[in-house]
């Protein structure tokens, strides 16, 4: 195995923050929160969610999560000074989704099934619309490419598959992160699970009763550090370890004990080669379900302890499913180099069962090493441990 | 990487000796157009007697997976360090469509739960963890043309990177009435229901298939070891086996790669035409290396004159490489060595 | 009076265990099987939490109705006979 570290040279996301990492900071700093009623397909469901406003548009032929992911690899690749050198290297492209990797387009579905046939018009959008597939072909790049389909933990598992596929010197360069669409199988989905809030989300609040969903793509580079510095690109961002581990308990509820975070969290700390005590802050999963909140905050106190300060942002972004993860990793490295991270929008009130509360201002932080959680239908759980020079 | 235990679950049954079964027995016709899986090969009460719930794709893969495990007779020791890596091209879509029939017949407000749950891409997966109690890293990925590869590759690299000591690597597709109607819109099936893997054709005919297999894979060899294997190509093999099924378009390419009389065989025309049937090709030549058998090919039309594999028998085959080529002429190769 | 309503309740719990064996993929028991008093979740049945919102999805189907206080659910849910009671008095027709 490649030992050697491996760099953030490159970050983009796009979000109902903002459609880049300046605008994000902008509503970080603000604490607004951009939530909408749902105007991008037809529903009489009311619930609101975390809408990207004022995309392009689509010109019919491809998914809107490719738009989504263009976007932030777009910036990511600019980013890491890479946009045109990446025929000079081997690239690999990892990404996170739900709904890119589902044929459910219920126009074609309704057709079909009122008349037996059917256009074939969106079946094709969604042979394009393999995630990692349709970027390395945006980029005419013809590595290894692969779509993660981990339910909300997709975006963090794609960068930890990275990570693997660089250690094994399968790339030189990776990029990764997540990519999701608001979309109308998820709203009815999640809705009819009971997990979706009538108003605002209150992650890790006494009074949270369940999530927004949103959407939106987090994506990042990285690379082996020496590959960066021979091609001098300075970056002071590293991604330092990984974990990943199953509940193994059932299909939609999280494990009561919180075990499963834990060992994931555990790998990820010793990959990084850090105790508890080192992670200036955790940027949780933190989706405001009751089950959720509950089961994760009590293994940060009892992993971290009561004086760990972490946030969820999804008070910001809404639940974005596949983009989750990558973009709350970019989320917690911009947070590590800017030296402050935001309130935890949407907590008043303390949960005593939890135990422990999020940040409630804007917080300076200091320090070396900050992590990425996240939690996924069918109990999968996942961490990352950013590092900072 | 080696091998050590394997489940398949398709149209002709379930487990290692059906597989073996079907490879001796040849090419049988499609029951209608397309090689699925029959009911009866989905119940086992005991296998899984707590998911009552789960759709054919996830029980499709729990059984497959089980039985690559016990397969493997390496018992409950290794569960603590076991992972699981489930690849799918199209995912559990019978469920997702399952799901929209809701939308469309009750409303947004009014549709199941349970069915949504299904219609999630790593649903399998979870129920194979929660089956096996398996609490290792658990993924699921999804890709059109090199599923099986990339599978592979991220086993590879976990065993590199000591994130887990066994893996549970497989895939699983579906094949229902929605996607059987795109398959007769966009390929070519085979009117006589034959899929011809040796015509190199640039429009081949298909037999839409589905099915899941499974392999449990470590670093080191096992008692019930089959071979090692590696997703790379590795030098020149004693035989080719190919995935040319139909699935993905003009198979001229594979001429590319037939040189100097190396055997060739191929036993997609068993399994039917999948984006994952690289997963049971691996299967069949896992078991030709384990056996130190050949198994005829299945359909003999040989147009271009290779030196085909007809005969059952005994043979001394130590390396294996299966080949995939993709839509852009490209192509990947998975090296099965005894 | 009293006797229809208790044909109604009967005729309800009926339906109700047929709907629970069907919509549930409850295996091994056949509907006729289920007590009246039967409990949902924990013993007796060992439904989950899955089971419970797919009951509420069952509810708005097959009876109209819509249970959206989860505390009320904890009570309506507790047996095959109080949730057919709830059925019972709330179903709109």
């Amino acid at each position: 195995m490649q030992s050697g570290n491996v760099v953030i040279s490159g970050m983009g996301v796009i979000s109902a923050c903002g459609k880049n990492i300046r605008e994000t900071l902008d509503t970080f700093a603000s604490g607004r929160r951009n939530i909408s009623k749902v105007t991008l397909f037809e529903t009489k469901l009311k619930y609101p969610v975390f809408e990207v406003k004022g995309l392009s548009g689509s010109d019919g032929e491809s998914m809107r999560t490719l738009e989504l992911v263009f976007t932030a690899v777009k910036q990511a690749l600019e980013d890491s000074g890479l946009e045109d050198k990446l025929n000079d290297f081997r690239i690999g492209v990892c990404l996170g989704t739900t709904v890119a990797s589902q044929l459910n387009d219920t126009d074609f579905y309704n057709e079909y099934k009122n008349t037996g046939n059917a256009s074939l018009r969106s079946v094709e959008r969604y042979l394009k619309g393999n995630l990692a597939e349709a970027v390395q072909d945006k980029i005419g790049a013809s590595g290894l490419a692969c779509t993660v389909v981990n339910a909300c933990s997709s975006g963090t598992d794609a960068i930890g598959v990275g990570l693997s596929w660089l250690r094994a010197d399968l790339c030189d360069i990776v990029i990764c992160g997540g990519a999701d669409e608001l979309n109308r199988v998820p709203l009815a989905g999640f809705g009819s699970l009971g997990a979706m809030s009538d108003s605002l989300c209150k992650p890790f609040d006494k009074e949270r009763s369940g999530l927004n969903l949103g959407e939106g793509a987090g994506v990042i580079v990285i690379e082996k550090e020496e590959i960066c510095r021979k091609r001098g690109k300075k970056t002071e961002l590293f991604i330092k370890g990984y974990g990943l581990a199953a509940d193994a308990y059932h299909l939609t509820a999280p494990r009561p004990d919180g075990t499963g975070l834990e060992a994931a969290l555990a790998r990820a700390m010793d990959e990084a080669g850090i105790k508890p005590s080192q992670a200036v802050f955790v940027n949780a999963h933190g989706t405001a379900t009751p089950d959720n909140d509950l089961v994760e905050g009590k293994v940060l106190s009892r992993v971290f302890g009561m004086g760990l300060k972490f946030l969820s942002t999804k008070g910001y972004t809404g639940h974005t499913l596949g983009a989750a993860g990558g973009i709350e990793a970019v989320f917690t490295a911009v947070g590590l180099r800017e030296g402050w991270i935001p309130q935890s929008a949407g907590f008043r009130k303390a949960d005593d069962e939890i135990g422990i509360s999020p940040v409630t201002q804007k917080t300076a932080i200091s320090g070396q090493y900050a992590i990425s959680t996240s939690l996924a239908f069918g109990g999968n759980n996942s961490a990352i441990v950013i590092a900072k020079g | 990487m080696n091998i050590a235990g394997m489940g398949v679950v398709f149209n002709r049954g379930r487990g290692v000796q059906s597989l073996e079964k079907a490879l001796k027995e040849g090419w049988v016709p499609p029951g209608d157009s397309t090689y699925s899986v029959p009911a009866d090969t989905l119940k086992d009460k005991s296998v899984l007697k707590e998911m009552r719930r789960a759709d054919d794709f996830s029980k499709m893969a729990c059984l497959a997976a089980y039985d690559a495990f016990t397969d493997s007779g390496l018992g409950n020791g290794v569960k603590s360090s076991l992972g699981i890596i489930l690849t799918t091209a199209f995912g559990p879509h019978v469920t997702t469509f399952r799901f929209l029939d809701d939308i469309l017949n009750y409303g947004d407000d009014n549709v199941s739960p349970t069915t949504f749950s299904h219609s999630v891409h790593n649903a399998a997966a979870s129920y194979i963890a929660f089956m096996l109690g398996a609490r290792g890293p658990t993924l699921t990925v999804t890709q059109f043309v090199y599923s099986f590869h990339q599978a592979l590759i991220i086993a590879q690299a976990w065993l590199l990177e000591r994130r887990c000591e066994y893996i549970l690597v497989g895939s699983v597709d579906q094949c229902g009435t929605v996607m059987e109607y795109i398959c007769r819109q966009k390929l070519h099936l085979a009117e006589d229901g034959k899929i011809k893997p040796f015509a190199f054709s640039q429009t081949p005919c298909a037999v839409p298939g589905e099915g899941s297999a499974f392999f449990l894979v470590t670093e080191g060899k096992t008692e019930k070891h089959y071979c090692s294997v590696l997703a790379q190509a590795v030098g020149t093999p004693d035989m080719y086996l190919l995935d040319s099924d139909g699935m993905v378009g003009d198979e001229r390419c594979y001429l590319k790669i037939i040189k100097g009389g190396i055997p060739v065989t191929s036993y997609t025309p068993i399994f039917g035409s999948m984006l994952t049937v690289t997963s049971f090709s691996c299967a069949a030549g896992a078991l030709m290396l384990k056996n130190q058998q050949s198994y005829a090919v299945p359909v003999q039309d040989n147009p271009h004159g290779l030196n085909l594999c007809r005969m059952q028998g005994s043979a001394a085959i130590k390396n294996i490489s299966c080949v995939r080529y993709g839509c852009k002429n490209d192509r990947l190769e998975i090296f099965l060595k005894q | 009076m009293e006797t229809n309503k208790e044909q109604e309740l009967a005729e309800i719990r009926k339906r109700l265990k047929e709907l629970l064996v069907t919509n549930l993929n409850l295996e091994d028991i056949k509907p006729e099987q289920i007590k009246d008093d039967e409990i949902l979740f924990g013993e007796g049945l060992g439904l989950d939490s899955l089971d419970a919102v797919e009951i509420v999805v069952l509810l708005q189907r097959n009876f109209n109705l819509d249970v959206k206080n989860k505390t009320e659910g904890k009570k309506i849910f507790y047996s095959v006979d109080t949730l057919a009671r709830y059925i019972l008095e709330n179903r709109k027709k």
